[in-house]
């Protein structure tokens, strides 16, 4: 069993959820074209996938598992429809800009993995930082897609113009296209520059 | 273990399975109602308030966005809805006391989906108050530039029906209006919500043109 600091370190880098096990692709292409959005989505996902973690962990013995799977997509759905319903009642411009988006965090299958893979054996204690730091794992590569998206895009960092009259927007990194290519851009810097010593290594 | 026992277990643990599900169901759903119930009210008002707003900007009544009972009160001074059977209700504007204009719900088709729009007019049912935007799924940085204020507010006394679109940054007469550059699309679906809405309303409200 890995220890905290460790399961922590890896779910950001070695096992990041999104450049390591490509996972929760969907919404990386689809939220990441302002930051505003991405920060939201990111802090709905830290939310639902350190709860849905930490309440799968502590039913865990209780569970019977024939029906875990139908148990963990009701947590992980109520949990959801919380954070949508909050957002509507208190941040209704956001909530309306992200759509459909919000609800289909119960698809994002980081939190359907890590609570099977994950919190179904182990303590809620361990499951909470795997969840969060999961969750942060997520949040950061989006944060830096979405950073050079809607720079690249639209000019412009968290809807402040930043890049002067010159800059014509690049209009394809708004769009859906845009994000593939940034992610794929993404994963070869940082598996080009970060993982390949380590992964020698161990080989 | 003899074979009694074993079915007597076997139904144990399948009533203990549904038992686990009902509970755990009936535990979640009675929170989410619980958080549902606490926020409804606050939901509705959000919706209301954006409708709200919508009408005030199409009928260019100037109100402070960020005071929700500023746009409260401008509303129930200057607009009065109005009932229609068979179709959506439409608003008429009251400026100094009498009626300066009409707000009409309109929904067009856009590049990728529905627009739906709140459009002003002057009495004449001709000349534009404004419009606002209340559902688009154009592309982001693309046609959903459309509810940049700049789009909107360029409508401000133009004459239906709108008959071209122009270059982003050039000069627009009152029949034309700017395009956005790399959006011709969506601007286009916007120009003839505006002159589809213009052509139908007299008809389909039994409104009298007014000079």
């Amino acid at each position: 069993m890995p220890t905290n600091k460790k399961l922590f370190k890896d779910n950001l880098l070695k096992n990041n959820p999104v450049f390591a096990q490509i996972l929760g692709i969907c919404s990386t292409l689809a939220v990441t074209n302002s930051l505003k959005n991405t920060v939201v989505m990111s802090a709905g996902l830290i939310f639902v996938l350190s709860l849905s973690n930490v309440i799968i962990s502590m039913i865990r013995k209780k569970i019977p598992s024939k029906i875990r799977m139908m148990v963990e997509v009701l947590v992980i759905a109520s949990l959801v429809i919380i954070v949508d319903i909050i957002l509507k009642a208190y941040l209704p411009v956001i909530s309306r800009k992200l759509g459909p988006y919000v609800g289909l965090i119960i698809t994002n299958c980081i939190i359907m993995g890590r609570a099977e893979a994950f919190a179904i054996t182990n303590k809620p204690g361990k499951s909470f930082i795997d969840g969060f730091s999961s969750a942060l794992g997520y949040s950061y590569v989006l944060l830096v897609i979405a950073f050079f998206r809607e720079l690249l895009g639209s000019g412009e960092i968290w809807g402040v113009r930043v890049l002067g009259d010159w800059w014509i927007n690049w209009s394809f990194m708004v769009m859906a296209g845009g994000a593939f290519f940034m992610l794929a851009i993404f994963i070869w810097v940082v598996k080009g520059l970060f993982i390949q010593v380590e992964e020698e290594g161990s080989a | 273990m003899n074979e009694k026992d074993r079915k007597s277990r076997k139904i144990k643990d399948g009533l203990y399975t549904i038992f686990f599900m009902f509970f755990i169901t009936v535990v979640f759903i009675s929170i989410i109602s619980f958080i549902y119930v606490k926020t409804r009210s606050k939901i509705k008002l959000n919706e209301q308030l954006k409708l709200k707003r919508a009408i005030l900007f199409a009928g260019n009544i100037e109100y402070d966005n960020s005071n929700e009972n500023d746009i409260l009160d401008k509303y129930s001074k200057y607009v009065k809805e109005i009932e229609v059977e068979n179709a959506d209700n439409y608003f008429e504007i009251y400026k100094d006391g009498a009626k300066s204009g009409y707000v009409f719900l309109v929904t067009g088709p856009g590049l990728w989906g529905k627009i739906d729009t709140a459009i002003g007019f002057k009495q004449d049912l001709k000349t534009m108050t404004g419009i606002e935007f209340l559902k688009q799924n154009e592309t982001p940085g693309l046609g959903a530039r459309i509810t940049e204020t700049w789009f909107k507010e360029q409508f401000e006394n133009k004459v239906a029906p709108i008959e071209k679109a122009v270059g982003e940054n050039k000069e627009a007469g009152i029949k034309e209006f700017n395009a956005i550059t790399g959006a011709t699309s969506s601007s286009k679906a916007v120009m003839k919500i505006i002159n589809k809405s213009a052509k139908n309303v007299k008809k389909r409200y039994d409104l009298m043109e007014e000079e």
